[in-house]
């Protein structure tokens, strides 16, 4: 009786001791301006630590899923490197400078969700890397979306599964291209707009991106049409389903378009 | 000393670290606290929930009274108060069983009484120093003032402890 009633005791202390202090941690933070930087840039600290172990913990059990994945795309890149030294064989002959449009930078993932209305990823690379905000960010199955605010170590990446989140994307058959949206109710599945009914979508077409946008290279697959149905009487809503699986994305790439400023200029000298 | 008198003792220091806050300035170097003391001056048979809400209480009180950073002395306090019985079962393990007693110079002998003073002023202004000033100011200026406030603080108080007992 008497260790229980000692042992409660002992607790009750700890946790009035733990109140207390995290109590006075909270007041100190409150009226400290020094302080509360000081509090907050640990616990900020603190958190990318445990977002970078937690994700380091499910990135090991999902190395399998990551390997065979990888293997896929080595295989796709291979064989698209393949195509390009032979093209630039034949280019090689006539003099010609070729020079790549986007530069690509690998990232893992800290942290994401995909259950909201907004979603969001944190990558693990940041400024020091030469990330900026409104750089794209892919993979080899699809678009993931934009950067929207960068720091020293870490790149905030605003999710394409987010209300008013767009894509330029086009059917690999006809060439029609549309806006790509995120519905808002699965995170596999999102919906192409504006296509003509008089462009046949039939389910299993491959859906790419267009090009269109500064942000994404053209000709990423990034789903396959499900169903089909007339919108408003003039075009067609296609509902696709996504390539990329946001719930097992470990990996990413930040892609930066080497012509950006350049047509930017164009876009401002146009009055 | 009766109860009466110890609770007179007790408001009269915290009037004096009052002042000592609000009114004499010792520049950067020195920060002198009679706060450890106050905790010692809490009878030893009180629990520990009683002495961590004293001490923290106190601090607070002692902020916001001298307009310094609310939290700050509160937090230091309950730092210092925590291992309090630890600490005295550790330096002077006296077997004292009266139910309000609170542990006299002439009954702990010097060496121990301010081992003890030091042990709990260091922890309270180590606690105090490294809120305030850590990442702000070099380790070098932290460290010499953690030492001399520890010391300053520590002969106030054992100044206070004589004083004490003379009433007793």
């Amino acid at each position: 009786m008497n260790i229980r009633r000692g042992l409660l005791s002992t607790i009750s202390a700890i946790t009035l001791f733990l109140v207390l202090a995290a109590f006075a941690i909270v007041l100190v933070a409150e009226n400290g301006v020094v302080q509360r930087y000081r509090i907050l840039g640990t616990a900020r600290d603190m958190q990318a630590w445990l977002w970078t172990r937690s994700s380091n913990i499910g990135t090991f059990f999902n190395y399998r899923v990551e390997n065979k994945r990888l293997v896929a795309e080595n295989l796709a890149l291979r064989q698209q490197l393949a195509r390009y030294q032979a093209a630039g064989r034949a280019l090689d002959s006539v003099a010609v400078r070729v020079e790549p449009d986007f530069s690509y930078l690998s990232a893992n993932i800290v942290k994401q969700t995909v259950n909201r209305q907004r979603n969001h990823l944190i990558l693990d690379r940041g400024r020091k890397d030469g990330i900026e905000p409104g750089l794209g960010v892919v993979t080899a199955r699809g678009v993931v979306g934009i950067v929207g605010a960068v720091g020293e170590h870490y790149a905030y990446v605003i999710s394409i599964l987010g209300a008013g989140q767009t894509v330029s994307v086009k059917l690999a058959g006809s060439g029609a291209f549309g806006p790509m949206i995120w519905p808002g109710t699965r995170p596999d599945h999102m919906l192409l707009r504006e296509i003509p009914v008089h462009i046949q979508a039939a389910p299993g077409d491959t859906v790419l991106t267009s090009g269109f946008s500064t942000l994404y290279p053209p000709d990423i697959p990034v789903g396959s049409v499900v169903s089909a149905q007339v919108s408003q009487g003039s075009s067609q809503e296609l509902t696709v389903a996504l390539f990329e699986d946001f719930r097992t994305l470990h990996s990413v790439y930040v892609v930066r378009n080497n012509h950006q400023a350049e047509i930017e200029a164009l876009y401002e000298q146009v009055p | 000393m009766s109860r009466s008198r110890s609770i007179l003792f007790f408001v009269m220091v915290f009037l004096i670290q009052l002042a000592i806050s609000n009114f004499l300035n010792l520049g950067p170097w020195i920060t002198i606290s009679l706060i450890p003391f106050l905790i010692l001056q809490i009878p030893l048979q009180r629990t520990p929930h009683v002495v961590m809400l004293s001490a923290f209480g106190l601090g607070l009180l002692l902020d916001w009274l001298s307009a310094g950073v609310l939290g700050l002395n509160a937090f230091a306090a309950l730092m210092a108060a925590a291992p309090r019985r630890l600490l005295y079962r550790l330096i002077i393990n006296g077997e004292r069983k009266d139910v309000l007693w609170i542990p006299l110079l002439r009954d702990t002998g010097l060496p121990k009484y301010l081992n003890y003073l030091l042990s709990l002023t260091a922890i309270y202004l180590a606690a105090f120093i490294l809120l305030d000033c850590v990442s702000v100011r070099p380790f070098g200026f932290i460290l010499v003032k953690f030492v001399a406030s520890t010391l300053v603080s520590s002969l106030l108080g054992l100044l206070l402890a004589y004083a004490f007992q003379r009433r007793s």
